[in-house]
């Protein structure tokens, strides 16, 4: 039992550092061709007419594809309102319109990428403009301009909760605190660019190597979208630069397999590739939902809050994408993991022509965490009562009841989890409650810099919430006579850096009692593995634990039952959830939970309005930690992502037209910007479903960290800032210097 | 075939074996060439599409190009060719010109200063450039080979607008010579940006100072400013007050408030004219105040 625990080495990790492991973009077949995009760079507009025959007519052109030539032109995940191509002749209706800017209007298959590119610029795509709506509020209006008017209205997706009377709760508190919350874009900036090749393999799949989150899923998209049966589409996951979320939509499969498919029936078969620049990635895929999060709160002078009202507002940009999950979290979320008795929550995601929001690290909580942990810290400093200590007075508990009117599932260790990084932080438990660190704001040494700590913390779920058919396979196979000499895993689940392989590798070995060097990974082909659910919701180790070792115990069985090889094939499936009751919001909603407590220490230079972060301190229960340097290495970058979001990253559209296309417009931390260490605390009380009692972990750290950051910033400043970015000149705006100065 | 280099269009590289060869060729295909040294504002540009030159002529070792040297009565002279971190790195530099090795050591990252060039930097003439109000102030003059010979030019009259300056078709910046600055000068560069490493200045504030007798206040300020106005910018109104009045806070702040108000930045993503303006404020009165206390230690 030596390898569950151990940080053993990676399994990808010699060929990575030796470079030798193939990203989709590195990967060459013979007698390939490429492939361009022409995007449509204007946010909301119909297309009249695409002249093509100019850029067909270049030599060393194959082909020009557009709308015409995809079979069923729609896809999405969930709710397939996007056209693969946009143009006239279309198989779906509308979608002769482009409503971003990262809408894909043609496709040009050339000899050399640089024919592709020039032969892509002499296409004529003639436009007819149409209104431009980039603000959510104004989507929302009756008389709006609608993107999608098959769909009568511009709200995608709305939920309720009504728990209690909150009207009532309100009489009875002595405190109330209302606020209105806005938080913003994020890109994902994964190292990778989108890329890959699509070909038809030796069986006549139409095969698409590419990095994603979920291959199965991939695979469901191309082959409706191609009009294929399921097994006549095959998606292979090299190895994966990032994701966060963001692959988990589609952005050069369907196209690499249209092209691929096409050609072949031209008689054509040459593999055809693609890799997207930096920038057609900025505008290509999805970013984080910016949520405009109004807020009312109530509390006893006792501290027991009583009562909570929140209305957000997330847009959707142009297409659905998976705003109703993530809005479905932020929903349950925006109360914080807290049980208050009275609540209620109107939520709405709103198509406009912005850049398509969706999956990012997080999924929604991170929104409602910020607007939940500010009201909290509020709440406190207007009862003059500790932050920590107020939280433990309405934290949940075993066996606590939810906003959503149901218990949450057992192992809930938020209490924990909240006094340990309070204890690191240097909070004190006191026989008069929780106190906090003493730090002086203002060094009279320096007056214009200013010191300030702050606390938030968060639960998040593991695995599909709210009803979503939630499963994941595994084979395992036992090699040998006497011993086992080899053991082969075949699963489908997507190590998009995370390390999500090499815990595959040590579950299997732990269950089987082999060693690390016994495990044979057969991962991530739709062709030999079966379906794994998502890289996502924090869910990889928690599903695909549970289903490896449920396929190795069954191996093991047939082993001993002198089965030679002995074959386990399992597949996991967590207790049930239930969608929201559309009146009162009643479900079941989520089978696990994560739990995190962060605190920030900065030092804010008044004059510059630049922000430090001088400590940061996490703690989160992981469950057990599998590999533990994994999962120090998800808290750290967890929380230097959500220190970006927090602080520097600033995606700025405007007429929803990005301006920050960039990596020297759009910035993210530096080595230097960072703190110089994160302080991870790794708590491990056993979920009593997971595997080994793990928990899912990759968001969690991410969770809270805006509003510790953010109330450390009210510490050191005296004001209370409820938008970030913190920029510089939020900071100065805040503090009332810029205002003066632009009177002179 | 993948492009190796996506964005980047084709371009022919020229090395000229002579001065007078490399000039010929620029003079003549005047508007689609230019020289290059570090390239490495010239590459991005050309892959933004910003700058379309058919050729690049690459002017890295041609005579007095390639030569950084120090000397005492003269000062110091970096040839074209030679990387920021050659310059950062001699000990006479870092002793003599200690405000040239700080600012250098702003600029971008350190994998970029083994190819960026500070003449490279000047003659980009970005009113952001990092290094040019410290060369500025140090009374750069830049050796200029053109069709007429070799001139100089002095930098303080150098800049005409963002990316123009007084060099036409032909002319070859082959080095900069920096005389050897007052005894006992102190200096101070800031730049404010978004990151720590990597971003071009919001503002840049470069001020120098040593004591001068002949000067009512008894000492000379310099202040240069970056990225408020079309070009690199001197406070002149600024300095004047700071040679004539009792150097203390007051004083300190009168000028930063000159500073503030003698630019016009812009707006853009990186930041607001308003936010610009504000910092040229602090940061000058910031740069004034260190300086100022280190010379009054020293004295
Ligand atoms: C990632 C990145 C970060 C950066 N960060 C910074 C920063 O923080 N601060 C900053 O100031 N700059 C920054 N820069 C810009 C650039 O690195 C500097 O301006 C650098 O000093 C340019 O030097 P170079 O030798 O590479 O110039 P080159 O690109 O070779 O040339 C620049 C310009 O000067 C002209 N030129 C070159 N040589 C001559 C010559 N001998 N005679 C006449 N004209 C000539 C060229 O035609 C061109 O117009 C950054 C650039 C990048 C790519």
């Amino acid at each position: 039992m030596a390898i569950l625990g151990q940080s053993v080495q990676r399994v990808d990790a010699l060929g990575k550092v030796t470079g030798k492991t193939l990203y989709p973009g590195d990967l060459n077949f013979p007698n390939q061709v490429y492939m361009k995009v022409y995007f449509a760079r204007r946010p909301h507009a119909r297309i009249v007419s695409i002249d093509t025959s100019a850029a067909e007519q270049h030599p060393g052109v194959l082909a020009v594809f557009t709308a015409k030539d995809v079979p069923v032109n729609e896809y999405g995940l969930g709710i397939f309102d996007q056209p693969v191509l946009c143009g006239p002749g279309s198989s779906k209706p509308y979608a002769d319109r482009v409503r971003f800017v990262g809408d894909q209007v043609a496709l040009v298959v050339a000899e050399t990428e640089e024919i592709a590119t020039h032969a892509r610029d002499l296409i004529k795509v003639v436009y007819e403009d149409l209104p431009v709506v980039d603000d959510p509020l104004e989507a929302m209006q009756e008389n709006a301009t609608l993107l999608h008017p098959d769909r009568g209205s511009n709200i995608l997706t709305k939920y309720r909760i009504r728990k209690g009377d909150v009207e009532k709760a309100f009489s009875t508190a002595d405190v109330i605190v209302e606020g209105e919350y806005i938080t913003p874009v994020q890109e994902h900036v994964f190292l990778q660019p989108e890329a890959g090749v699509g070909l038809i393999d030796e069986e006549g799949r139409v095969t698409v190597y590419v990095a994603g989150q979920w291959a199965h899923k991939d695979q469901e998209q191309i082959a409706h979208a191609l009009g294929l049966p399921l097994e006549q589409v095959r998606v292979i996951y090299p190895a994966i630069g990032g994701a966060f979320g963001g692959r988990e939509d589609m952005s050069v499969q369907i196209i690499l397999a249209l092209a691929a498919w096409r050609l072949h029936q031209r008689g054509i078969d040459r593999p055809v590739k693609i890799v997207w620049s930096r920038e057609e990635s900025i505008i290509g895929h999805h970013k984080r939902h910016p949520y405009r999060i109004r807020t009312r709160w109530g509390a006893t002078k006792e501290g027991k809050i009583v009562a909570a009202e929140v209305e957000l507002i997330a847009d959707s940009g142009a297409y659905a994408y998976t705003s109703p999950k993530v809005l479905g979290n932020a929903t349950l979320m925006c109360t914080g993991p807290y049980e208050i008795p009275n609540v209620k929550v109107d939520s709405y995601a709103v198509y406009t022509n912005n850049i398509p929001n969706g999956a990012f690290r997080g999924f929604g909580g991170p929104q409602a965490a910020f607007a939940a942990e500010m009201q909290v810290n509020k709440l406190a400093e207007k009862l003059g009562m500790d932050p920590v200590e107020l939280r433990m007075r309405n934290i949940l508990r075993e066996g606590s009841v939810l906003s959503v009117g149901t218990p949450i599932p057992k192992g809930v260790s938020i209490e924990k989890v909240l006094a340990e990084c309070a204890l690191k932080a240097g909070w004190q438990k006191t026989e008069m409650g929780w106190k906090a660190p003493d730090i002086q704001s203002i060094d009279p040494k320096y007056p214009h810099l200013r010191r300030g700590i702050g606390i938030a913390c968060a639960f998040k779920n593991v695995g599909f919430s709210f009803g979503a058919p939630e499963q994941c396979w595994a084979t395992v196979e036992l090699i040998g006579k006497a011993e086992i000499e080899t053991v082969r895993v075949y699963h489908a689940g997507a190590d998009c850096g995370q390390g999500a392989h090499t815990v595959f590798a040590q579950i299997a070995a732990e269950t089987l009692g082999v060693p690390m060097e016994k495990i044979e990974l057969i991962v991530s082909d739709t062709a030999t593995t079966l379906n794994s659910g998502s890289a996502s919701a924090s869910r990889m180790t928690f599903m695909a634990g549970n289903a490896i070792k449920g396929a190795a115990e069954l191996a093991l069985e047939n082993w001993n039952n002198e089965e030679r090889p002995a074959k386990g094939t399992y597949q996991y499936r967590p207790p049930k959830t239930t969608p929201y009751d559309p009146e009162t919001g009643k479900s079941e909603p989520n089978f696990a939970y994560g739990y995190v407590a962060e605190a920030a220490e900065v030092l804010v230079d008044t004059e510059t309005g630049q922000i430090e972060v001088n400590r940061f301190v996490c703690a989160d229960d992981v469950g057990k930690a599998v590999n533990p340097q994994q999962v120090i290495g998800q808290i750290e970058g967890a929380v230097v992502q959500a220190l970006g979001y927090t602080l520097m990253e600033n995606f700025i559209q405007k007429d929803a037209v990005p301006l920050t296309t960039t990596l020297s417009t759009y910035l993210i931390p530096t080595i230097l910007d960072i703190p110089e260490k994160v302080e991870s605390i790794v708590v491990e009380q056993p979920d009593p479903i997971g595997p080994y009692g793990a928990r899912g972990m990759g968001e969690m750290p991410y969770m809270a960290v805006a509003p510790a950051v953010c109330t450390a910033v009210k510490m050191a400043t005296g004001v209370w800032i409820d938008e970030f970015p913190l920029t510089p000149e939020r900071i100065l705006d805040a503090l009332g210097e810029l205002e003066e100065e632009g009177e002179a | 075939m993948q492009n190796p280099h996506p964005g980047l269009p084709e371009i022919e590289y020229i090395k000229p074996a002579s001065l007078e060869e490399a000039s010929k060729f620029l003079a003549a295909h005047a508007g689609e060439a230019r020289p290059f040294l570090g390239g490495t504002d010239t590459f991005v540009r050309l892959r933004d599409g910003a700058w379309k030159d058919k050729y690049l002529v690459d002017v890295k070792g041609l005579d007095g190009t390639a030569q950084v040297s120090f000397d005492p009565e003269k000062g110091l002279t970096i040839g074209a060719g030679v990387a920021m971190n050659r310059v950062e790195a001699m000990p006479e530099v870092r002793e003599h010109y200690p405000l040239l090795a700080e600012a250098i050591r702003t600029v971008a990252s350190y994998q970029l200063r083994n190819r960026a060039t500070i003449v490279g930097n000047i003659c980009n003439a970005s009113p952001a450039g990092d290094t040019i109000g410290a060369c500025m102030l140090y009374g750069g003059v830049l050796k200029v080979f053109g069709a007429d010979g070799v001139r100089e030019e002095p930098l303080d009259t150098f800049f005409k607008g963002p990316g123009k300056t007084n060099l036409k078709p032909g002319d070859i910046a082959l080095s900069l010579t920096l005389p050897l600055p007052p005894r006992g000068h102190v200096g101070r560069y800031i730049k404010v940006a978004r990151n720590k490493l990597g971003d071009l200045a919001i503002v840049g504030v470069s001020v120098l100072a040593y004591p001068d007798a002949t000067l009512a206040s008894g000492y000379r300020f310099l202040i240069a400013l970056a990225s408020v106005a079309p070009v690199p910018l001197r406070v002149p109104a600024a300095e004047k007050v700071l040679a004539e009045k009792t150097i203390d806070e007051a004083t300190i702040a009168e000028a930063a408030q000159i500073a503030m108000d003698s630019c016009s930045p812009i707006d853009d993503v990186r930041g607001s004219a308003q936010y610009r303006k504000l910092m040229v404020r602090n940061m000058t009165r910031r740069a004034l105040t260190e300086v100022w206390q280190k010379l009054t230690q020293a004295a």
